[in-house]
């Protein structure tokens, strides 16, 4: 792991902050609207009446990033949630019960394991082009072996812990031991993790939408819209430079937010 | 020394089996939720919109008997599928091998091109930081690593491609055929993979140059050079080499979607094109391909650290 | 050990910044959208048409008036059924002279597969010396229009193997394939013995590059010589550039809404109207295809001769006399703004593809004009082929595409298939104007140009005012060139780039 000071982490709480606030906003909140065009107001630069300038449809730049904010940040929020409960879960019942059931759920996550991640989602995307469900299953498919394979070695190490023992030999149910013993110990490595599923799939999106077989336009999805505001690149670059900046900064809050660059070894 | 390589290799086979299912799955998917009908798709990726019609549909249904029961071209598929005959691609009708290893070559030069030129890049840089920790030059490159990191490959490639090649007019934007074209693609992997590495041997430079030996080295009077070349450069490629496997995953990806940003003709760009087609067989070949080289880089990667370091600690995947 | 590493990466940089393959002046080198995938006459033959590799029997000026191409006369007997075509003295670039025998192998192949050709009534194609004999089973005068389509280029029968399948372009053009790299590149070298104006060039070569910014920006940068089919910020662009020539000529293909006239919500010739009179025609032209001049004031673009027709009024926009067009026919404004009658939302879909980027954006552009009015449209990007799909399942509302009626250099034939009976894949739908049926069955046999031209005319008004096929703008076709270069052909038709002829500037 390249760990970053710790200043870093600030920054990164703080992006991530303003980021969830104005995509929970939205468009509608400063009485934007991300479809509503204007033909002969195209490409207009920053102005009062569109902070960040009209796109080559006439549509307001803000209202289209805002939009784009709600698509990948909701994306990445119900992939990696979905996928953290699903391969947790996974992991304890694979380190609890051990035997065919650990092999079993193993070889589905090696299976999975066997190709990289991106090459996944673009296959799945290709079952039903342009929908945002196709995109959100691929993506949370390839995630979940990642907690699984985490929970899976860290719980198995803790059950053997002489205080679990303990609380086993006391009489204690499961519930109580996931709560006090296991979960606690997950946790922060749990949430590093996400931070890295969730920039994963911030980024997988665009990419899938800036190669033309992600979302599809009309939509506001910022890789849709670099490959849209590419062509206008002379005319008015400040377009095309909005959605990048978007993205980086997610990518870049979400790095920051847990101080490292590179998973943790699992 | 198959003792010792042995584990390794069949580890590595059954991943390979396990690519080959998973392909095989997701494709099979794809097959039975293609909306439609295969005859309209095949003939619309044959003959263009001027003149493509339900006529042509008809046509290569005929040609390519899709009016046969649903039954039986299943069967077929599974048949030709356990032989590896992935059969034609379904927009161009060659063969899917021979479409895939003419583009495999020009796949693995862009690869290959990247890793070397990473370790060009991310070597001086790491070495330097390394042995002068917390100097300026350690201290710049974490900053540059991170802000180059957190642009993910494609952006990279799209500033690239503004940058050098529209507005300094350094490099040709796109397309294939001599040196130059490969200078953007490659430096645009390239810079995402020295982003961490350069870090990774910074790491091992420093811890090495704490480590008792290196003190025992630099007393017995060796040069600084000497002791670089017989001690620390081999301790730091175990961990470098085996960081490049870790990385793997982010270059496959990565050439995935270069190869489409900069039309580089390989696999990736043509996975892409078959997804965006929707040419299942196609899809099959490329998506396995990748898959399999995967798995052989990963095996390389392995025996490499053994190699290096016959502990046998090396491997982090 | 740092000295040595930092001297390989200078090495290394040197290495690869190093231009390898200057270009040679007697070299040109193209840039264009379209893949490549493969030889065959019936999927690529415009690739090589283009490319000066394989010709046609019969060939285009640069007004797009037939000129003799590979048959150097034809004529026809007066019952109209029979063809002769007298070929020319040429030689294949394997060395083989251009026999009736393969001329004929050739047709036949394009008549069975997908293409013009196949659609016309033919009986029999053989050879007779060195004519080429059509005879057909009903009288047909564009036949040698159709001849100048690029599926029916005449390749060697050395191209083929004992099965029948093209393993290679041998042609008789002024170029021949060097090196063919589907999809992506095809590099030719000049044929000497071409029986035509020989090549000036040494070579030149072919490179499909989809993404339009890049074609422009391999202009720009001299990655490429002649670039065609520009997005049109890239045009814009590259207009400002000195080095540059940005041309555009206005080509016979046209964007249309295609209407499902047997829909219960568009078969009334009003809602049609009103659906047309919603459509900023200009907005669309100024702002997305970024022509002005291209907004469609009918169906047909000017440079179609007699199908254009100057006296029809100009379709205009008017949402205001739109929506009251839509009240007289019962139509009215729900709770969300979007029109009701009888407790049906006024709710349509909308196919189109990608593979024309500005369709996408045109779509987003009708869905917001259409809103406008009252009427909901959702717009769905698929495969073009769910259009001809939709068609004939009759599960199509509306389509947005663009139709090239200059496919061949009579407009005739696509202007049958879309609006004569049934109907089109491409063309109308579920709407039967037996008046047309009958004038475009009248148009095949008749020679008499005041005749035709007055049915050409009586055909262009009903498609005009019914409404069939609401039509968007007309498509320029816009090509960027090196100063440098001389005796560029912009063919109107994008049969030919008339490489033999270009040349460098002394």
């Amino acid at each position: 792991m390249i760990i970053l000071p710790s200043p870093a982490r600030i920054v990164g709480y703080s992006l991530l902050v303003i980021l969830a606030v104005l995509a929970l906003a939205g468009p509608e909140a400063f009485n934007l609207d991300p479809v509503r065009q204007s033909l002969r107001n195209t490409l207009l630069p920053p102005s009062a009446t569109h902070v960040l300038g009209t796109d080559h449809l006439g549509r307001d730049m803000a209202a289209r990033l805002l939009s784009g904010a709600q698509l990948s940040l909701s994306l990445a929020l119900l992939a990696v949630v979905s996928a953290s409960v699903f391969g947790t879960t996974m992991g304890i019942i694979s380190a609890w019960r051990g035997g065919w059931i650990d092999r079993a759920i193993n070889t589905l996550s090696d299976s999975i394991l066997a190709l990289p991640g991106l090459l996944l989602v673009l296959m799945m995307a290709a079952i039903s082009p342009g929908s945002w469900w196709v995109l959100y299953v691929g993506i949370s498919l390839t995630l979940w072996v990642e907690y699984f394979r985490f929970t899976r070695q860290r719980t198995r190490i803790l059950l053997d812990h002489p205080s679990v023992q303990a609380s086993r030999l006391l009489g204690f149910g499961y519930p109580h031991i996931l709560k006090r013993h296991i979960f606690p110990e997950l946790m922060p490595g749990l949430f590093t993790l996400a931070a890295f599923g969730a920039a994963t799939s911030v980024t997988a999106m665009a990419a899938l939408g800036f190669v033309s077989v992600g979302l599809r336009p009309p939509t506001a999805e910022w890789g849709v819209m670099m490959t849209q505001l590419l062509p206008y690149w002379r005319e008015a670059p400040w377009l095309i430079l909005q959605p990048i900046a978007c993205l980086v900064v997610t990518v870049l809050a979400l790095h920051l937010s847990v101080g490292s660059l590179t998973k943790p070894n699992i | 020394m198959i003792q010792r390589f042995g584990p390794l290799v069949a580890g590595r086979l059954v991943q390979a089996i396990l690519v080959a299912l998973v392909v095989a799955i997701v494709s099979f998917a794809m097959m039975q939720a293609l909306p439609g009908d295969a005859a309209y798709r095949i003939a619309a990726g044959r003959y263009g919109y001027d003149v493509m019609d339900a006529a042509a549909a008809e046509l290569v249904r005929t040609e390519l008997g899709l009016d046969r029961p649903l039954t039986l071209q299943l069967l077929d598929w599974v048949v030709a599928l356990s032989t590896f005959d992935l059969g034609n691609s379904l927009v161009s009708g060659n063969s899917v091998w021979s479409e895939v290893a003419d583009q495999l070559g020009a796949s693995l030069l862009l690869a290959i091109c990247a890793i070397v030129l990473s370790v060009l890049i991310a070597a001086p840089i790491g070495v330097v930081a390394g042995l002068n920790a917390g100097g300026w030059v350690d201290r710049l490159s974490l900053v540059v690593s991170v802000a180059t990191r957190t642009v993910p490959a494609f952006a990279l490639g799209i500033i690239l491609m503004l940058w050098l090649a529209v507005e300094a007019k350094l490099f040709p934007v796109a397309g294939y055929g001599n040196g130059r074209h490969l200078v953007l693609p490659s430096l645009t992997l390239a810079l995402g993979l020295a982003a961490v590495s350069n870090r990774v041997i910074r790491d091992a430079v420093y811890d090495a140059t704490r480590s008792p030996w290196y003190a025992f080295a630099r007393n017995k009077g060796l040069s600084n050079s000497a002791v670089f070349r017989r001690h620390v450069a081999r301790n730091v490629a175990v961990p470098a080499v085996a960081y490049v496997g870790v990385q793997l995953a982010y270059l496959i990806e990565g050439v995935v979607i270069i190869e489409s940003v900069f039309a580089w003709p390989g696999i990736g760009h043509a996975l892409v094109h078959a997804i965006f087609e929707r040419d299942v067989p196609m899809v099959q070949g490329t998506a396995l391909t990748l898959g399999l080289i995967f798995v052989a880089l990963n095996l390389l990667v392995d025996l490499l650290c053994r190699w290096l370091d016959p502990r046998g600690a090396g491997s982090l995947r | 050990m740092i000295d040595r590493l930092f001297i390989a990466l200078a090495l290394a940089l040197a290495f690869f910044i190093q231009n390898v393959g200057a270009a040679e002046s007697s070299e040109i080198r193209v840039a264009a959208p379209w893949e490549i995938s493969g030889p065959d006459p019936s999927t690529d033959g415009f690739v090589f048409l283009r490319m000066g590799v394989l010709e046609t029997l019969v060939s285009t000026s640069e007004s797009g008036n037939l000129q003799p191409g590979l048959a150097e006369n034809w004529s026809t007997t007066s019952d109209g059924l029979t063809w002769r075509f007298t070929l020319r003295e040429a030689t294949f670039h394997d060395g083989t002279p251009l026999t009736s025998d393969a001329a004929v192998t050739a047709l036949q192949r394009a008549v069975s597969n997908p293409g013009p050709l196949g659609k016309v009534a033919i009986d029999s194609i053989e050879a007779d010396g060195r004519d080429v004999l059509i005879k057909l089973t009903s009288p047909f005068l564009p036949l040698p229009a159709v001849l100048s389509h690029s599926s029916t280029v005449i390749p060697a029968p050395s191209s083929f193997d004992p099965n029948g399948k093209v393993l290679s372009a041998i042609g008789t053009g002024a170029f021949r394939v060097n090196e063919l790299k589907p999809p992506q590149s095809l590099t030719t070298a000049r044929f000497d013995g071409y029986w035509g104006e020989k090549a000036e060039m040494a070579s030149a070569s072919y490179l499909a590059v989809k993404r339009a910014e890049t074609r422009a920006l391999m202009a720009e940068s001299g990655d490429a010589d002649i670039v065609f089919t520009l997005d049109p910020a890239g045009f814009k662009n590259l207009k400002s550039v000195d080095s540059l020539k940005a041309v555009s000529v206005a080509i016979p293909r046209v964007m249309l809404i295609k209407v499902n006239a047997g829909h219960s919500m568009l078969g009334d010739e009003t809602v049609r109207e009103a659906l047309s009179l919603a459509v900023d025609r200009e907005g669309i032209a100024a702002g997305i295809t970024r022509y002005p001049e291209a907004a469609a004031t009918q169906t047909f673009p000017p440079g179609l001769g007699d199908w254009h027709n100057a006296e029809l009024p100009a379709l205009a926009y008017d949402p205001q006399r739109a929506k009251s067009l839509l009240a007289k026919a019962g139509w009215s404004a729900g709770e969300d703004g979007i029109l009701v009658r009888d407790g049906k939302r006024f709710s349509l879909t909308m196919r189109t593809f990608p593979d024309r980027p500005e369709l996408p954006l045109v779509a987003a552009a009708i869905q917001d004009q259409w809103r406008e009015i009252g009427i909901e449209l959702n717009v769905s990007v698929a495969n073009y082929s769910e259009i001809p799909k939709g068609h004939q399942d009759g599960s199509l509302e509306v389509a947005l595409f663009a139709r090239n009626y200059g496919s061949i250099p009579d407009p005739y034939g696509s202007v049958l298939s879309d609006f004569g009976a049934g109907g089109g894949d491409w063309g109308s739908m579920n709407w039967d104007n037996p008046e047309v049926v009958a004038a475009l069955g009248k148009i095949a046999n008749t020679d008499d140009e005041s005749v035709r031209t007055s049915l050409i005319k009586e055909i262009g008004k009903a498609i005009h005012t019914d409404l069939p096929m609401i039509p968007v703008v007309w498509y320029q076709h816009t090509v960027a060139y090196k100063k440098g270069l001389e005796d560029i052909v912009i063919d109107p038709l994008e049969r030919s780039y008339g490489l033999n002829l270009v040349n460098w500037a002394q």
